[in-house]
């Protein structure tokens, strides 16, 4: 069992509030696909959740499931199923019982609802502690049992409200790879909120970006990534670099120098953001003929196995990542590889635009990761 | 530690039991004259007096009072606690201080007041009386319930919705367990209001209502009663108390399964 989940024009607003916490937001999630709605803090995410599983009525638009109008309907009537950060699990309840609740208030007998509870705590590899209280399992396994319980309802789309986010990076993977495994066997449609375009990458299909309540991008994760929206976008996935230039007939002239943009680039002429994505950065020997810009290292550290490099390009830094075992030092020049593949135009609609004396400069995001 | 532990135990336990203390001897006393220690005179005189004074319909009837106030000023006071952890509304303050006030208004000067609208109303006596005390209890239910309602988590509700659950059921399955703690709390001290009201009973009944503190307070006010007095107030201190003994037993074990 699983149905497309369609948005059109949800808005919605708190009450008392004139500013929509929604506005307008357009979301198609194909049958079977995950699409990862990334977004910053208040931008309205969760309540589209709440929206689409019945729990919050919108002020305006539609939610439909399989092109049939759900906006108005109960939420257990729908067939959506929420996991949110916190597990929820019923404290009155044993392990299994919790996985066991829908089947039960769908009126199956206990012994049925056990033994289908049963199948889905094999799914999440935890059917040994199905007798067990809530609160003698960890936080993993919490929800772990959460992810059971939405499914054993049998939901046409399943809803995941940031339900990594608490948990340690390791046991993040884990969850990562379990929802894969979820995902092959039962093939339920999800949409998953996170603020983490990493997480957004590893399980999802495609990307929503919700800023402000508004919808800005949505495409699949290799496009979201290479051909970001917008500056604000290009941030929320990662990216540092937002050089501030002019874009010429498929030319983005800028202190890097003069770069091809990519041949579907959009950007009209006129001043433009060049955004870069630092990962693809390369650096070389300063005398390399294939550096598209040179400067000198001013700083370097260490991010895992990697060392990060700031290369000065006189009033502006790159950020560099290297692998182990690289011999650069403050004060060595150095020359960047800026691949045609790592960079994309969009127009510079910051304040100052206009002015030309301006235009160059770039912008690394110091500490951010 | 321990030492000093088990010495404010003990302080606290002779606290409670001596006042009680005196009452349990005179209930089995038939004559304890001063300057004697103990009764000069052992015998159930006292238990007899008092089941001829109606002791049992007394007790009936403040059963039936104290029954009814808790069973009416439990769930008003979970709505309005539910309404009051939950609402942004600017009204949310006022509406707070108008439930809590009875607490701290005199009783007479509310009971008075009550009567006068009351009789001008033409309610009837029990009628009064259940719907005054049931406001008197109301703040404590009220308060109990908004200290469960702060450590509860909504979010339960919305789970069993989104797993399929009506919203009765997700009140009947999830949300009312989950806060039995709290309720069970709140009904026994809305019937303790009601089980030990006198001046409400007594002012707004118009003393046609006999209840075990009006009779208590009726023994109480003649002379060479002790006997009796003392065995009306063990009867009527030990059905609370036996009640809270059971409810903080039970309180734990009260779950549902799926």
């Amino acid at each position: 069992m699983t149905a497309a989940l369609t948005l059109d024009g949800l808005v919605h607003r708190f009450p008392g509030s004139s500013t929509p916490v929604l506005d307008h937001v357009d979301l198609e999630v194909p049958v079977g696909d995950c699409v990862a709605l990334l977004g910053p803090s208040g931008s309205g995410k969760s309540t589209l959740l709440r929206c689409a599983a019945g729990l919050d009525t919108p002020a305006g638009g539609r939610v439909l499931m399989d092109g049939r109008d759900v906006t108005r309907l109960a939420p257990e009537r729908r067939g959506v199923s929420l996991v949110s950060q916190r597990p929820l699990l019923f404290p009155h309840l044993a392990v299994r019982d919790n996985v066991a609740f829908a089947a039960r208030v769908r009126g199956a007998s206990r012994r049925e609802a056990r033994a289908g509870a049963d199948r889905y705590l094999d799914l999440v590899q935890l059917r040994h502690l199905g007798r067990r209280h809530i609160n003698a399992l960890s936080g993993g396994q919490q929800q772990r049992v959460a992810l059971a319980r939405a499914l054993a309802a049998g939901p046409d789309v399943l809803l995941l409200d940031e339900p990594f986010t608490a948990m340690d990076p390791e046991l993040r993977l884990e969850m990562h790879d379990l929802l894969e495994e979820l995902r092959a066997v039962l093939e339920p449609t999800v949409v998953l909120v996170t603020h983490d375009h990493d997480e957004a990458s590893a399980v999802a299909d495609s990307i929503a970006v919700i800023v402000d309540g508004r919808l800005v991008q949505h495409g699949a994760v290799d496009e979201v990534y290479a051909r970001p929206a917008g500056e604000t976008v290009h941030r929320l996935l990662g990216g540092r670099h937002a050089v501030r230039g002019v874009t010429c007939g498929h030319v983005h002239r800028s202190s890097l120098g003069e770069l091809a943009l990519p041949a579907d680039s959009t950007c009209p002429d006129g001043p433009s953001l060049l955004l870069v994505r630092h990962e693809a950065l390369r650096l070389v020997a300063a005398d390399d003929p294939a550096a598209t810009t040179r400067g000198r290292v001013v700083g370097t550290r260490r991010r895992g196995a990697k060392r990060v490099l700031e290369v000065s390009l006189g009033a502006e830094v790159l950020i560099v990542e290297v692998q182990p075992g690289g011999t650069s030092a403050v004060g060595d020049h150095a020359g960047v590889v800026v691949p045609a593949t790592a960079v994309w135009a969009v127009p510079d609609v910051r304040d100052g635009a206009d002015d030309r004396s301006d235009l160059i400069t770039a912008r690394p995001q110091h500490g951010e990761d | 530690m321990r030492g000093a532990g088990l010495l404010g135990r003990s302080l606290l336990t002779l606290w409670f039991l001596l006042p009680v203390l005196g009452v349990v001897v005179w209930a089995g006393a038939d004559e304890w004259r001063s300057p004697a220690t103990l009764p000069t005179d052992w015998g159930l005189r006292g238990w007899d007096q008092s089941w001829d004074q109606d002791m049992a319909p007394a007790l009936l009837r403040s059963a039936v009072l104290s029954l009814l106030v808790a069973t009416l000023a439990t769930p008003l006071g979970a709505a309005a606690a539910r309404w009051l952890s939950y609402t942004r509304s600017p009204t949310r303050s006022l509406v707070a201080a108008i439930m809590l006030a009875p607490v701290f208004l005199p009783p007479f000067a509310l009971v008075l007041g009550s009567d006068v609208i009351l009789l001008r109303l033409q309610m009837p006596a029990l009628a009064g009386v259940v719907l005054v005390l049931t406001v008197l209890a109301l703040p404590y239910t009220t308060y109990v319930m908004l200290a469960t309602y702060q450590s509860y988590d909504p979010g339960y509700d919305d789970e069993a919705r989104t797993l399929g659950a009506s919203a009765v059921t997700a009140l009947v399955r999830v949300h009312l367990p989950l806060v039995m703690p709290g309720i069970v709390t709140a009904w026994f001290l809305a019937l303790l209001v009601g089980w030990s009201d006198y001046v409400v009973t007594l002012v707004i009944g118009g003393g046609l209502f006999v209840t075990a503190p009006l009779l208590v307070a009726a023994q109480a006010s003649g002379t060479g009663n002790e006997p009796a007095v003392a065995a009306l107030v063990v009867v009527t201190v030990v059905p609370p108390l036996v009640l809270a003994v059971l409810v903080s037993r039970l309180r734990p074990r009260i779950t549902l399964e799926a």
